[in-house]
Order: C-alpha cells, then sequence, then structure tokens
C-alpha cells in the first residue's frame, strides 16, 4: 500500500512514516503544499494523509486535487483544527475519513484498515482465535456452533481492536482511547478497561478458555495469535 | 416601578393636593374677599353720612331727640341708623352683630361710630345683611373649583404627555440594549434618537461597555481556541513518539512501564485541552443544530456506554423517560456529552450500591427531566460554584478529574437553551432538573 503523508511537523511525519513502515506500507512525505500538489499530480498513491493546517496551502483545496487526479486513493485528513464546519466541508469534499489531532497511531491504522475493507473488501473477516471464531464482518463470537451472544457492542470493539493489533502489546490508555475517544468527559485516569477485559473473560470462559488474550503485566493487554 | 409610571403617579398626586388645599381654602378665602369689601363699602357710606350731617344737617334727621333708622323695606338687606349716644365714649368698629327688624332677627356686618354734633354726642350704624355679603360667594367658589379643575386636567395631559415624549429613548434603550442583551451579540449598533443628553451619553456608555465587555469574552473565547489548538500539535508528537517507542522492540519492560505512565499523563493533557476546546467550540456557536433524537433513546445510549462504571460501584440505574420525547434541532453529539457527563457525574460521586434515577416529567407544560443519584451531595456554599472552570471541590479530590464535567454540561445547555436546577443534600445526594424549552420540544 503506497501512502502519501502531507504534514508541515516534521517530528510528527517522521513518527507516522516510522509506525507505517512498519507496519508494511510504503511511505513517501512532503512537508508543504506545493511538493504535496506536485506528487499528487503525477503518482498513485492508496492513501493521501492530509494536514489541513499546511503554511502554504489551503488543504481542502490539495484535498480537490487528490479526487482529480488519483480518485481511487483514500484520503484521511488530519487536523488540529478541529472545526466543526472544516470536518463536514471535508467530508463533503470526498474525504474517507477525518481525524483530529492529536490521534493515536493505532487509530490511523484502524481507519485506514476500516477503508480497506469498506473499499476492497477484507478477505479473512472471520479469525480463529484458539476455540474461537471471530467474525469482523457480523461482529460475532461463536464457539463450535454456539455463538456467545451476551458480548456488548464496546467489548466486542476492544477485541476487534486488539485483534487488528494483534501480537501487540495495548496499553490501557490506548485502549480506551479507541473505545471512549468520542465522549468529553473530565474522568482523566479513569480506565473501565479492566473491568470490560474481565467481562470477555468471564463470558468466553463459559465455552472455552480465552488463553489469547494476555495481561501483560504493567502494560497492557494483547492477542496472541499462532501466524 | 417604572419611570414613567411614577411620574405619572407622582404629577397626579401633586395636583390632587393642590385641589384638596384650594378647596378647603377656597370659602375662607371668598368670605375674606367678601368682608373686606363690605367694611370697605361700610367705611365709604359712614364718610358720606358723616358729610350730610356735619353741622346743622344732623337735624333733618335727628328730631326732638327721636333717632334715625332707615331700611329697604322689603328684603332688610341694609339699614342705617343714627341716635343720640348717652354714653359718653368714643367706639368706631365693624363687627357682626344681630338685630331685630319688623320682627326678624337678621345677621348684619354693622359699622358702630360715634361722632360730636355741638356738644352732643351720636351713635352711628350702617349694617349690610351677612346673607347678601355671602351670597356671591357660593358661586364664585363653583367657578372658580372649575376653572382649577381643567387646569390640572389640562397640566396632567401635557406633563403625561411630554414625561412620556422625553422618557421614550429610555426606554428604547433599555428595551433593545439591556433586555434583549445576550453574549455574544451579534447584533450591530444603532444608535437611539434622542435631543436629551443624558439619554444619549447613557446609550454610548451602554454600548461602549457592551463592546469591551463582548470583546473580554471574544479574547477569552480565541485565546481558549487557539491555546487548545497549538497544543494539539505537540501532543499529537509526544502521543506518536511515545507509542512508537512503546511498539519498539528494543526497548526493556521497565522502560515501557514508564512510557505507559508518560502516556496516561500526556492523555490526562490532551483530556484537559479537548475539554477546552469544546466548551471553546460551543460557546463560539460552531455545532449545527440539525439533529432530531429520541429522549429515551439517547439517555439509553449514554446507558450503554456507561454501564461498565454502574457495575464497578453495583449502582442500580433507572431510566424513566415517555418513549415518544423528542427534541429537534438539536446537536446529538453535544446532549450525548451532556447526559454522560451528568450520570457520570452522578455515578462517580455515589456510594457503593447506590442509585441514579432518571425521569421524565411534564411540569409547567415543560418537558422536564431529573437525574438524581443518591451520592454525596453537595453543600449549599459550594452549590452556587459547581459550574465554574477548574473548581474543585473536595469530594473530587479523591476522584481523578479535573473540574470540567459540570462546565460542559452547563455550555452545552445554554448552547440549546435548556435550564438546569440542581438542588442537593449533603449525604443523602442530588438531583439535576433539566428544563427543555418548548421549541425543541418535536413531539
Amino acid at each position: 500500500m503506497n501512502v502519501l503523508i502531507v504534514e508541515d511537523e516534521k517530528a510528527l511525519t517522521v513518527e507516522m512514516e516510522l509506525f507505517l513502515t512498519g507496519n508494511n506500507y510504503i511511505c513517501e512525505t512532503c512537508f508543504d503544499g506545493q511538493s504535496a500538489s506536485e506528487k499528487i499530480a503525477t503518482n498513485l498513491y492508496d492513501f493521501i494523509l492530509i494536514d489541513l493546517g499546511l503554511p502554504d496551502y489551503e488543504g481542502l483545496d490539495l484535498l480537490k486535487e487528490a479526487k482529480r487526479y488519483n480518485p481511487e486513493a483514500a484520503c484521511i485528513i488530519l487536523t488540529a483544527r478541529a472545526e466543526v464546519t472544516d470536518r463536514i466541508k471535508g467530508l463533503d469534499l470526498g474525504a474517507d475519513d477525518y481525524l483530529p489531532k492529536p490521534f493515536s497511531l493505532l487509530e490511523l491504522q484502524s481507519r485506514m484498515q476500516a477503508i480497506i475493507r469498506r473499499k476492497f473488501g477484507l478477505k479473512n473477516s472471520v479469525v480463529v482465535l484458539g476455540e474461537f471464531v471471530i467474525d469482523l464482518t457480523n461482529r460475532t463470537v461463536s464457539h463450535g456452533d454456539a455463538v456467545v451472544n451476551n458480548i456488548t457492542k464496546k467489548e466486542f470493539d476492544l477485541v476487534a481492536y486488539m485483534l487488528l493489533h494483534k501480537n501487540r502489546t495495548l496499553t490501557r490508555s490506548q485502549l480506551s482511547e479507541h473505545i471512549w475517544g468520542s465522549v468529553v468527559n473530565d474522568d482523566y485516569d479513569s480506565n473501565y478497561i479492566d473491568a470490560h477485559i474481565k467481562n470477555i473473560r468471564k463470558k468466553l470462559n463459559a465455552y472455552g478458555p480465552p488463553d489469547w488474550l494476555e495481561t501483560v503485566r504493567g502494560l497492557g493487554y494483547r492477542i496472541n495469535t499462532n501466524n | 416601578m417604572k419611570l414613567g409610571t411614577k411620574l405619572t403617579l407622582f404629577n397626579t398626586l401633586s395636583k390632587l393636593v393642590i385641589v384638596v388645599l384650594f378647596v378647603l381654602l377656597l370659602p375662607a378665602l371668598i368670605r375674606d374677599i367678601n368682608t373686606k369689601y363690605t367694611d370697605n363699602w361700610l367705611r365709604n357710606q359712614k364718610d358720606k353720612v358723616l358729610k350730610l350731617v356735619q353741622g346743622p344737617g344732623i337735624n333733618n334727621y335727628i328730631k326732638n331727640g327721636e333717632g334715625y333708622g332707615s331700611y329697604n323695606a322689603l328684603l332688610k338687606e341694609e339699614y342705617i341708623s343714627m341716635d343720640i349716644d348717652s354714653a359718653n365714649e368714643k367706639i368706631d368698629t365693624i363687627g357682626n352683630e344681630p338685630r331685630l327688624v319688623e320682627g326678624d332677627t337678621i345677621q348684619y356686618r354693622i359699622l358702630s361710630h360715634t361722632f360730636k354734633v355741638g356738644k352732643q354726642n351720636y351713635l352711628l350704624e350702617i349694617g349690610k345683611s351677612v346673607r347678601t355679603i355671602n351670597e356671591t360667594a357660593t358661586p364664585l367658589q363653583n367657578i372658580a373649583f372649575e376653572i382649577l379643575l381643567g387646569m390640572v386636567f389640562l397640566t396632567i395631559l401635557a406633563d403625561q404627555f411630554y414625561s412620556t415624549y422625553v422618557l421614550r429613548p429610555l426606554g428604547r434603550i433599555i428595551k433593545t440594549k439591556l433586555i434583549a442583551l445576550k453574549f455574544p451579540t451579534h447584533t450591530p449598533y444603532r444608535k437611539v434618537h434622542t435631543s436629551t443628553s443624558d439619554f444619549e451619553y447613557l446609550d454610548i456608555s451602554i454600548h461602549k461597555m457592551i463592546m469591551t465587555i463582548e470583546s473580554a469574552f471574544q479574547k477569552e473565547r480565541e485565546f481558549i481556541s487557539n491555546a487548545s489548538h497549538e497544543l494539539m500539535t505537540p501532543i499529537s508528537i509526544l502521543q506518536s513518539k511515545i507509542e512508537n517507542m512503546f511498539g519498539s522492540e528494543e526497548i526493556n519492560d521497565d522502560v515501557k512501564e514508564r512510557l505507559v505512565e508518560m502516556q496516561r499523563i500526556l492523555n490526562r493533557l490532551k483530556s484537559i485541552t479537548k475539554t477546552l476546546l469544546l466548551i471553546s467550540q460551543i460557546e463560539n456557536e460552531q455545532f449545527l443544530k440539525e439533529d432530531t433524537v429520541e429522549v429515551a433513546a439517547l439517555i439509553q445510549e449514554v446507558y450503554d456506554e456507561i454501564s461498565i462504571r454502574l457495575q464497578e460501584k453495583n449502582i442500580t440505574c433507572t431510566i424513566d423517560v415517555p418513549e415518544d420525547w423528542s427534541l429537534t434541532r438539536v446537536n446529538k453529539f453535544l446532549l450525548f456529552n451532556l447526559f454522560f457527563n451528568l450520570i457520570n457525574n452522578a455515578a462517580k460521586y455515589n456510594k457503593e450500591g447506590g442509585e441514579i434515577n432518571i425521569t421524565g416529567r411534564m411540569e409547567n407544560k415543560l418537558c422536564v427531566v431529573d437525574v438524581a443519584d443518591t451520592g454525596i451531595g453537595i453543600s449549599a456554599e459550594q452549590l452556587p460554584q459547581i459550574f465554574n472552570r477548574f473548581k474543585k471541590f473536595t469530594r473530587s479530590l479523591l476522584q481523578e478529574s479535573f473540574g470540567l464535567g459540570l462546565p460542559i454540561v452547563k455550555s452545552i445547555a445554554e448552547f440549546h437553551k435548556i435550564k438546569i436546577e440542581v438542588s442537593s443534600e449533603e449525604g443523602i445526594g442530588s438531583t439535576f432538573k433539566l428544563i427543555f424549552p418548548a421549541e425543541i420540544m418535536g413531539k
């Protein structure tokens, strides 16, 4: 997957590139709108990540150009200017997603995955974990013929997020941000992830051992897969 | 009471007092004038008589020691008498006395005067009946009273008219500049036309004050908005760096534990910044109000989101809101956050095994939702401050929060013109009452 990162904050660009490269994306970066505009006109990308707050270019214009010269590319708007109107304009102009800063790199990857699933259809939307089968398309967890039916939406979201970042330890902050991200409230440290994980384990244990869901002491949680 | 009403009242009252005074004084005044006039007339008559009787003239009237007397035969309005005065004293008086004339006792105003002709003392009396003196008093009084009433009525009318005219700009200033005032204001300055310099000064001063307040508000909002935005990028960079480091395999677990700690602290910073930004965006009216929301469903959604926190504390939550209540022209995201923060607070400050009751009911034809908890409550002195930003109370020191939950609630409520009333009793619980304005109720 070819990704173009248009972001004038070099330090952030470097981290995004490092992370995405580590996840098998091929990245190109540019720090200003002019060079981005040239790249968009000449190269083809699968993803274009556009920072709206470029010093030399109106980010939304860049989005229009991307839609014209790279109609196949999925565009994700990144911005610190979380103006509500910007968001609406961006989505109206054909952006596939909108990620306000500060965002988690895991969240960025998860959004990109979601777009891939939407655009190209994910091949293996059914994942086998130990004795369990997770169906990401129909959002179900099953054990043999039995469907674990009391898994809540939040609990499934957690499992799916960990599954997407499988074999990688996710901190409570990262998980929290994923499932509570849209809620604005004044608890900075209340962490209900442990309670959620406890519930998930309890529900799955009724069917079989969820030994693939590991607690990493002092760090967080991870889902281990063999492949 | 309005200034105009006060002035009218005072005008009317003061004129009423004048009328009453006048009515009370008028008879005495007229009597006094009549008396003086009569006395003058009597003295003139006396002088005429004295001229006539100088020298031998007296003998034309008094013969053989018999006194002279004359009066209007029929009406007995006036009389004159002259007689020899045996007592040798000087009299010159005017006074009211009764006289018996042909069997009628009549009250007269009488001038008595003694004079000498030769060696003889004479007493002259000239009288005018009191009835004739006072005859003109009543019509005079009536006419004076009528004229007075007319004048008073006219002046009241004129006063009323003028004060209304003069005070009209003041009324306009109050109506357009003060009563309708709401921040942030978007209405341009419109001068109130007046020839009264005081009002002109008042108008311009109020305008200047509004502008000062407005610009202070504006600056605060801009500052919060800019500061939050500016903070987002560095936070974003730090967050990415920590995530990448955490994901790296070369780093051992001790360091990773510290990275987790850093991430938590960064989250706190992020949370505060996001909350401030949200409040400033609401205050800058950047959110659209285009959603239609079913109240019961929305609260259920919040409940699903929050149920894990209720479970942790074993809190029972009952929701009893009519299914058919819906809100139109609102922002769903904001209302979700309003209820989330309210219910979250109700859970946070609740006791183990406590209760939260969410009830929808009608009150004065308006829809009201109560969020009541059985928590630690808020003391009376803290109650007025709970919506202030960063106001931390002893109760929240136990909790990991920074005191922006209720300010969010307040901003969102104000944005939707939802009224909030809080009642609380320490140790027993708090109730947050949301009163929805009729215009957003869609049912």
